[in-house]
């Protein structure tokens, strides 16, 4: 939290400047925090708003990589130890199968075994009998399964959760902040200008060392500082379910290809992904064939998938490194340290199971030009505040069913006024990724309206605002459930939109 | 298996199924609606909108593209069922306002003037313009309402919050209907001293006696009160369904409650029953004809699955507007969505097109082309539809004996 005197100064100084609140960035606040090295990190949405956030949650075991990338494997399978030790509280360790459906090929399960064995994954083969004991809802046709530690986690609360310790070391974080200049003189970058995406208020903050951790618009960052950082973007589109169909992570046994992943997350499931290389990561539509494909794909794994409720689709851009290789499923997951040799770094590529080790490494570098020797230690102290922010505490929303606002995901008016008191946050999208609110099967159909009007009545924004917001609330929604709608989620949104179009009588905006 | 043998089955108890079931009773024949549950009517602001697009109603009608099920039915048809509901409405004791000849305006509770043609009583006052100030009287609790999205419209508006002591818009409208509440209300009221120039409170101003407890705050108050309709669960729908329900069972009809229709069974160019799933009681209602009510998707009357859309009793061949692709348009505004087109089409005596049986006929949302939120048309195409479905099922019936 920033103290009054900091929030009202447009003017701060700082050591390390952090531009991104993904996963990287977050990673790196923490390291430095630990380090004690003063850090500011400036965000341009909430955390864990681009790849982060839109990924499908999966702590990887490094199995997936055992064939293609053996080094990237054995950096998640060390991650994935690492982080079920430090993050206990926040890391679902559900295990993982990889399934060989009639048809795969045998060859690949060899190479996979060997790989696994090569990296130190443990890895175990099962009988589809075992495997069907194991999840029930698995194609009774398939051949075999192999066993991982693939592990589920909830990327925004990941954020949250190294956050946490920046804020409590003196840490200065800006979220709904968009840089807009990299300040340079005499060649070196020695600050950024920053525009609060709220008020309009710009803020100058000045550093020794500027990282930028911003994902797939790391290139549109360095290149205000008048550096480039050549990558590839590839789209990868995820659906959510309505039902937790599995409580182990389900895997494809085969090369990395469409739809070959379904990871428990909560109460629900979600299935991907597909690659199609990109331009622009600000105009993500994610297209019904994408959509159909990964049903499709995920129904030969749980059949049932065919016939479950789709409540949204999503669509996430990975950052990757420029390479030759034509098949995007191929291109390489490692990550990069850039020394742009302006004060300048970028850290791109990677994974969310690797993001530890990013920071670290590029902690370490920052360090070294410090020429400060503190050794880091992310990777022993348990992640800070996990008690309170862990677990999707039911039991605890059970308890006051009197002010429920959002009825899919038991959400109350005191939670969400506690939210609103505790972050300050003029944006709806604040709460909904704090509280689950708007996450169910209707996606907010009904209690955004409530929660801006909850806004409303705290004087934290304008009815105008309101107004405003709940439009542009209602046009995003529409993008995630569009390619998604048939069955009960077509029902829920003739409904939806009979809500706002029609009773409301809500006119197109201008 | 037990067997139950009526003149006509409805399926359907929304507002048109309702309709065509009292008018069928009323004629003499023997009657039965059978229905999975609450219509979506009961979600409805109560209003009867006919077509939204024009001032005039009827001049709307007259403009909608050539195959609109509205032009299936004579414009004496149309003017009669609205005639009809109205008569019908005032004798269920919510009397509703307006005239074919002319829509007007309710107030959203997002500020804007909706269009609509008749309203019911509690609505009627709802200011035409934005010129008339506006004290808007808010419920402690109640999560459904915030006044502020109308202050960001209408400038002129304040609010005060009244603790009613309970918090869902279906407690707070059940206290209303107590007398000692009532009064507690008016007193409150009248010191707040108001001065603008007309009261509104959200739709929660009693069940069946809104219209006299409106009346009744308005008199006391010596200014126009009116109720501001609310996102679902909403009280004038209920209001209308309770109406047309007690109607209907009033003309004679029998209804068949929480009864999906499971099954058919047909005879050559006949259907000679539907059959439900349910225990203890009839399981096969055996009719001459059957009126087809079902409403939409939101309804239940059709089913979208990724590659076809499906009607649910009959299986009757769906209009479907192109592929999955092109059901619903970029812009989620745009209220040009292909999928407002999928449904039934039907002739000129509401037979379903290309259909093996002679006496099904089919009225309300679930006719194909019929835009009902683009042309602002959805209560008013089923009450037109709805007589001229029962009419033409009536002629059968009467061909057959």
């Amino acid at each position: 939290m920033l103290s009054e005197l900091e929030f009202h100064n447009k003017m701060i100084k700082t050591d390390v400047i952090i531009i991104g609140g993904g996963a990287t960035g977050c990673g790196i606040a923490r390291d430095l925090a630990l380090r004690g090295i003063p850090h500011c990190l400036i965000e341009k949405g909430d955390f864990a708003a681009g790849a982060t956030g839109a990924c499908h949650g999966l702590l990887h075991s490094g199995g997936r990589y055992a064939v293609t990338d053996p080094i990237a494997a054995r950096e998640c399978y060390e991650e994935n130890l690492i982080l079920r030790k430090i993050g206990e509280k926040c890391v679902e360790q559900t295990g993982g199968l990889f399934v060989r459906l009639p048809g795969d090929s045998k060859r690949f399960r060899e190479m996979f075994l060997r790989g696994c064995d090569e990296v130190g994954i443990p890895a175990e083969a099962i009988s589809s009998t075992k495997a069907i004991e194991l999840v029930p809802n698995l194609n009774p046709e398939i051949e075999e399964a192999i066993k991982v530690p693939d592990c589920s986690i909830d990327p925004f609360r990941l954020c949250l959760l190294n956050i946490r310790t920046s804020e409590l070391r003196g840490g200065i974080i800006f979220t709904r902040h968009k840089v807009t200049e990299i300040v340079k003189s005499h060649g070196r970058c020695t600050g950024i200008k920053a525009i609060d995406q709220a008020t309009g208020v710009v803020r100058e903050i000045h550093g020794n060392i500027i990282v930028n951790a911003t994902g797939a618009w790391a290139n549109m960052i360095a290149s205000l500082a008048g550096s480039e950082v050549p990558m590839t973007l590839v789209k990868g589109s995820l659906v959510i379910t309505n039902h937790r169909l599995t409580d182990m992570v389900i895997n494809r046994l085969r090369h990395p290809s469409d739809g070959d992943i379904i990871v428990p997350n909560e109460a629900v499931c979600l299935a991907g992904t597909t690659a199609l290389a990109i331009d622009d990561p600000d105009n993500l539509v994610t297209e019904s064939p994408e959509v159909d494909t990964i049903i499709s794909e995920a129904g030969r794994m749980i059949p049932h998938f065919n016939n479950t409720r789709i409540i949204r689709a999503f669509s996430g851009v990975r950052p990757l490194l420029k390479s030759k290789k034509a098949d995007s499923h191929e291109i390489s997951r490692g990550f990069q340290i850039i020394d742009h040799e302006n004060g300048m770094y970028s850290i791109a590529g990677g994974k969310l199971t690797t993001f530890r080790l990013m920071a670290e490494k590029m902690v370490d570098t920052i360090m070294t030009s410090f020429n400060l020797k503190k050794l880091c230690e992310t990777a022993e102290i348990p992640l800070d505040g996990q008690e309170e922010l862990s677990g999707y505490p039911l039991v605890k929303r059970l308890t006051d069913m009197k002010n429920i606002v959002c009825e899919c995901e038991l959400v109350t008016r005191q939670e969400v006024e506690r939210i609103i008191k505790q972050t300050a946050t003029r944006n709806v999208g604040d709460i909904q990724h704090r509280t689950r609110l708007g996450m169910g099967p209707c996606q907010g159909g009904f209690c955004t309206f409530r929660a801006l009007g909850i806004m409303n009545d705290l004087s934290v924004i304008s009815p105008d605002q309101s107004m405003e917001m709940l439009r542009g609330f209602l046009q995003r929604r529409y993008r995630g459930i569009r390619p998604a709608l048939w069955g009960d989620q077509l029902r829920e949104e003739q409904l939806v939109e009979y809500i706002y179009l029609g009773i409301l009588a809500m006119e197109k905006p201008e | 298996m037990s067997v139950t043998e009526y003149d006509v089955v409805i399926i359907g108890a929304g507002v048109g199924g309702l309709t065509a079931g009292a008018l069928l009773a009323e004629r003499g024949f023997k009657v039965a609606l059978v229905t999975r549950g609450e219509p979506t009517a009961c979600l409805s602001t109560g209003c009867i909108d006919i077509c939204s697009r024009d001032s005039k109603p009827l001049s709307g009608i007259n403009a909608l593209p050539p195959e609109h099920p509205y032009h299936l039915v004579p414009e004496k048809i149309t003017r009669e069922a609205l005639d009809y509901f109205q008569a019908a409405m005032m004798d269920m004791g919510i009397p509703y306002a307006g005239a074919a000849e002319e829509n007007r305006f309710t107030l959203s509770a997002l500020g804007t003037l909706k269009t609509s043609c008749l309203v019911p009583s509690t609505m009627k006052e709802a200011p035409q313009d934005n010129k008339e100030s506006i004290h808007i009287v808010t419920f402690k609790g109640l999560k459904d309402f915030y006044p502020g999205y109308i202050i960001s419209r209408r400038k002129n508006t304040k609010s005060s919050v009244y603790d009613a002591g309970v918090y869902s818009t279906m407690s707070i409208a059940s206290h209303f209907e107590e007398k000692e509440f009532l009064e507690k209300f008016i007193t409150w009221l009248t010191r707040l001293d108001i001065q603008e120039d007309k009261i509104a409170c959200p739709a929660v101003v009693g069940l069946e006696s809104a219209s006299e407890i409106v009346n009744t705050i308005s008199i006391l108050m010596g200014k126009p009160v009116f109720e501001i309709p609310t996102i679902p669960p909403s009280m004038p729908g209920r209001r209308l369904f309770n109406a047309l329900k007690g109607h209907f069972r009033k003309k004679g009809g029998t209804i068949y409650w929480s009864w999906p229709v499971a099954g058919i069974e047909k005879s050559g160019k006949i259907i000679e029953a539907v059959t439900t799933p349910s225990e203890g009681r009839p399981n096969s209602i055996n009719a001459k004809a059957f009126i087809l009510s079902t409403g939409s998707f939101v309804g239940g009357g059709l089913t979208a699955t990724r590659e076809a859309i499906i009607e649910n009793i009959f299986n009757l061949p769906v209009h479907v507007p192109g592929p999955r692709a092109t059901w619903f348009d970029n812009d989620y505004f745009s209220l040009n969505h292909g999928i407002g087109r999928a449904g039934i089409i039907a002739d000129s005596s509401l037979r379903p097109a290309d259909c093996p049986w002679e006496n099904i006929f089919v009225c309300g949302g679930i006719l194909a082309d019929s835009e009902i939120l683009k042309n602002g048309c959805g209560h008013g195409l089923a009450l037109a539809t709805a007589h001229m479905a029962a009419q033409s099922c009536a002629e059968y019936l009467s061909d057959e004996l």
